[in-house]
């Protein structure tokens, strides 16, 4: 008996502290999970200022990570524990139905937007005027999972009467990224692109003859953008913590230098309210979310 | 000296300068090819670190979308880092073609960038995804070619830009040790070239200040170069023949304040015989290297030459030259005489120096030296005559002064002698007084006691009567006894003397008294050496004195005996407790014949006393109070003197 006590003791005295670290360690490290809307790369030199921002503000580590398919980033979400992720409008809708995190702050655009609207474009050289002439060719989605890259293209795909958008193209795939959507059509890799209109227009700003080489052929209602979910497993002091340091930092000279560097001049509030549009839409698309199978 | 040392010290530090200047250069050269070498080093590891990033992304795309895929995160932070170098090249300055090369490779880094993206993101048939793996792959593999590409122009570089460098650090040694070699063989040519030309310079100035110092005044040094030492040979040439000058001058002060002082001695040691005016003209002659002196003196109207009386100027022709030369020692030319002088004076040949002998400023003589034997007469000489005038003015006075003191000397003496044989009368009479005043007792008493046995009839009162004239008469012949032994110069019986054996032979004849007088005695005897005396007459000293202690103490008291040494002599204390001695009789004490005790002294006792002790060599001293007592000290020398 006197040995399972001693057995027993020493045991707590070994795991004390490595339980302490362990605990001590989620709490110093915050991990955020981006959807990949351009190219990953660019896209992670983007956000990397705002990580260490964070870090700095709130003495705690904050990182980002790839979720490389927009499918995926529920799964990976639970899987890699994530704290929080900028989702896009509809990853946003799924990560409120399926993750319970919930809508902390938005993206306030350079030009004051804080909406985005889906194109479906086409190069001014393939011919294509309307829908008719889209049949039978090779359109490029972003990700089942995206509204501005595939569920505003679907929903206008029905109400124009095609009931089975898929099969009306010869052939359809997804790129993953709003910017290799856009790629895609201007490398004549696919006809048609579903695209959202910030990358748009972010890449005619930094290459402007492109604008000369699309058309756009239909173009959604204004989507919330890109929305920063956080866990509701997250401490809800520092969740606060984390939107007061981010709806302020436009009035912090060096928040202001990060939030250029990301191509925003500001965090707003966001609510559930925000993503009413992407309700409709889906039931426009009439797509279910309970059912929707939005891996590929 | 000093222009050479200039010309080779320019010459020394051009040299040095442009060594340095060269070895800066090729310095300064080194160090940017080292730079450049470090630089195309770090180019190459930041090149090593693009291939490896490449490689590693490279690898990377063949399992992505696979279950042995890495995480997309790792894949991002390499080409992060694959970027990262890309920039880091293009931060540097490049020339334009590598500039160029440069932005083709980084156009190419984003065309991969996109590609990876496209295919990290794509969700696609099989057939669009391995078409985006190929196309990244490609790209991916012209990235790895360029990168190699650019990386064996930068190792042929980086070779030749190493071997130039180590080229230039090596000449650099070569062209520094050449320059320092030069410079070091022309210092030691220039160090020993001076140090030759100064050491005997040097040597040369040594020598001469030796011979300075030996004595050897006037010594010069002939430097033959001109330069700074020649100056310095010159200024010591200068000092050597300055202090030769100053020595030789000194000499001359020597030599006259000689004679100067020869002058004086004979006028300090005046004698009866008056001035020694031969010796003090001869002297000055001497003193001022002339030919001739003469001394002329005031007596009875004129000025008369003390050697030879037929030589004279009249006073008041003198006395006139006197105020001529407004009292103040002159030289008499004969081309420049006064208006004024005598036959005498305006017959001098040559020159003359007038010095004056005065007395209270009147002119009481006048001192001539005639014709100097070297040159003529000069200020020096003035001040010389000047300093002889008052020495010979004070001596005549001193003279004077002497005269007159030994006229004094006299007169006072004479009055002395006076003086002293009417205090001999006086003495005289007072003892002659004082011993008729004692004779004069008993003789009355006899003459008395005569008449009345002459009216007598009773035969027994006559014979009382007689008796008692007997008596009288017996005391009168005691006091003429005691004078005569006053008077009498008696010889004195010298021997070994015991004073503290004598003392106790003397209080044994005085026991009597003593016991009876009720006198308590001291007895406080010191180790004295014995001494050489008259033991009788000392005796009678000290009996004499303790008589008159036992008289002091009719009450009785106590006596003490004292011996001692004081120095090297003997003394002895006779001291009482008696009434003492008052003070204005204690001076008159060993005057004959002065008594305190009436008809029981005679008063001789410490006259004889104190002759007694004078002839011994000694003394008496004698302290009293009144009322407390008086004490006697006798002091005698241990070896009486002859």
């Amino acid at each position: 008996m006197k040995m399972v006590s001693i057995f027993v003791l020493i045991s707590i005295l070994i795991l004390f502290p490595a339980i302490c670290f362990s605990q001590e360690k989620s709490k110093n490290e915050i991990l955020i999970g981006l959807i990949p809307e351009e190219n990953i790369f660019r896209q992670m030199d983007r956000y990397r200022p705002l990580g260490d921002y964070l870090s700095n503000k709130l003495n705690i580590k904050t990182r980002f990570t790839i979720l490389s398919r927009y499918g995926d980033i529920i799964d990976r979400f639970l899987i890699r524990n994530l704290d929080g992720a900028f989702f896009g409008a509809f990853t946003s809708v799924l990560a409120i139905e399926k993750l319970k995190v919930e809508p902390v702050v938005r993206l306030q655009n350079i030009d004051g937007t804080t909406t985005a609207e889906g194109y479906i474009i086409v190069r001014k050289d393939s011919g294509i005027k309307d829908i008719k002439d889209m049949k039978g060719k090779t359109i490029a989605f972003v990700d089942r999972a995206t509204a501005t890259g595939f569920l505003f293209a679907i929903a206008y795909f029905k109400e124009h009467g095609i009931a089975n958008p898929f099969s009306y193209f010869k052939e359809y795939y997804f790129t993953g990224s709003h910017d290799s959507a856009l790629l895609s059509v201007l490398d004549g890799r696919a006809d048609i692109g579903v695209v959202k209109s910030t990358i748009v227009r972010e890449r005619i700003r930094r290459e402007p003859l492109i604008e000369n080489e699309i058309s756009i052929i239909a173009r959604s209602m204004p989507l919330p953008d890109v929305t920063l979910c956080l866990s509701k497993k997250l401490d809800s002091a520092l969740r606060d913590k984390i939107k007061r340091i981010l709806i302020t930092m436009d009035r912090d000279p060096e928040g202001i230098k990060v939030l250029e560097r990301l191509g925003a001049s500001r965090f707003i509030n966001a609510s559930k309210e925000d993503f009413i549009p992407v309700y409709n839409l889906l039931k426009k698309a009439d797509i279910n979310l309970k059912t929707y199978r939005y891996k590929q | 000296m000093k222009k050479r040392l200039i010309i080779a010290l320019s010459i020394l530090f051009l040299l040095f300068t442009t060594g340095v200047g060269i070895t800066i250069f090729y310095i300064y050269k080194t160090t940017k090819d080292l730079e450049t070498v470090i630089n195309l080093h770090r180019v190459e590891i930041i090149r090593q670190n693009l291939v490896i990033n490449t490689q590693t992304v490279q690898t990377h795309l063949y399992t992505i979308g696979t279950a042995f895929g890495s995480e997309v995160d790792v894949i991002v932070e390499h080409v992060s880092d694959l970027d990262k170098s890309v920039q880091s090249c293009r931060g540097c300055h490049h020339n334009k073609e590598l500039t160029e090369r440069l932005d083709r490779l980084s156009d190419m880094v984003e065309q991969y960038k996109d590609a990876l993206s496209a295919l990290i993101t794509t969700t696609a048939n099989q057939e669009r995804i391995e078409r985006l793996r190929l196309v990244a792959i490609t790209l991916g593999n012209t990235l790895l070619s360029m990168v190699q590409e650019m990386a064996f122009t930068a190792d042929q570089r980086l070779y030749i830009k190493t071997i130039n460098a180590l080229r230039d650090i090596n000449n650099s040694k070569i062209i520094l040790f050449i320059t320092l070699s030069i410079a070091f063989l022309i210092a030691l040519l220039v160090a020993v070239v001076f140090t030759r030309q100064i050491t005997k310079s040097i040597s040369m100035l040594i020598n001469a200040t030796k011979e300075l110092k030996s004595g050897k005044l006037g010594v010069t040094a002939n430097y033959p170069y001109k330069d700074e030492f020649r100056d310095l040979s010159e200024a010591f040439n200068d000092m050597s023949l300055t202090l030769k000058k100053n020595h030789d001058e000194l000499l001359g002060f020597a030599r006259r304040l000689s004679h100067l002082y020869r002058v004086t001695i004979p006028l300090y040691y005046l004698s009866e015989e008056g001035m020694p005016y031969k010796d003090l003209t001869e002297i000055v002659k001497e003193l001022f290297d002339a030919k001739d002196s003469k001394i002329l003196l005031k007596d009875n109207g004129r000025f008369i030459d003390i050697m030879d009386r037929e030589i004279s100027i009249p006073q008041k022709e003198m006395e006139a030259l006197y105020l001529y030369y407004k009292k103040e020692p002159a030289i008499f030319r004969k081309e420049s005489p006064p208006p004024i002088g005598d036959e005498y004076i305006q017959t001098i040949s040559g020159s003359a120096l007038f010095i004056w002998i005065k007395e209270q400023e009147k002119l009481s003589g006048l001192l001539m030296v005639y014709n100097k034997i070297s040159g003529d007469f000069d200020d020096t000489d003035l001040n010389i005559a000047a300093i002889l005038s008052n020495i010979i003015s004070v001596s005549f006075i001193n003279l004077k002064l002497m005269e007159n003191l030994k006229a004094q000397m006299k007169e006072l003496k004479e009055t002395q002698e006076q003086l002293i044989q009417a205090a001999k009368l006086a003495a005289l009479g007072e003892m002659a007084s004082n011993i008729a005043h004692e004779l004069n007792n008993p003789l009355t008493s006899i003459i008395g006691f005569s008449e009345l046995s002459q009216e007598e009839t009773d035969i027994e009162t006559i014979k009382k009567d007689l008796k008692i004239i007997e008596q009288e008469s017996i005391r009168a012949k005691e006091i003429v006894n005691q004078l005569l032994e006053f008077a009498r110069k008696r010889s004195i019986n010298i021997g070994n003397v015991n004073l503290n054996i004598l003392l106790k032979e003397v209080l044994q004849l005085a026991s009597l008294q003593l016991k009876h007088g009720n006198i308590d005695v001291r007895e406080e005897f010191g180790d004295i050496p014995i001494i050489k005396a008259d033991h009788n007459q000392l005796k009678q000293v000290f009996l004499n004195m303790i008589n008159n202690a036992i008289f002091a103490m009719p009450e009785g008291g106590i006596l003490t005996l004292r011996t001692g040494m004081i120095e090297d002599k003997v003394f002895v204390d006779v001291e009482d407790t008696g009434h003492g001695i008052p003070p204005d009789i204690l001076p008159r004490i060993f005057e004959p014949f002065f008594t305190t005790k009436k008809e029981k002294g005679t008063g001789l006792g410490l006259s004889i006393s104190y002759r007694i002790i004078e002839s011994h060599g000694g003394k008496i001293e004698v302290k009293s109070e009144i009322n407390r007592g008086t004490r006697f000290t006798v002091i005698l020398p241990v070896n009486l003197s002859s």
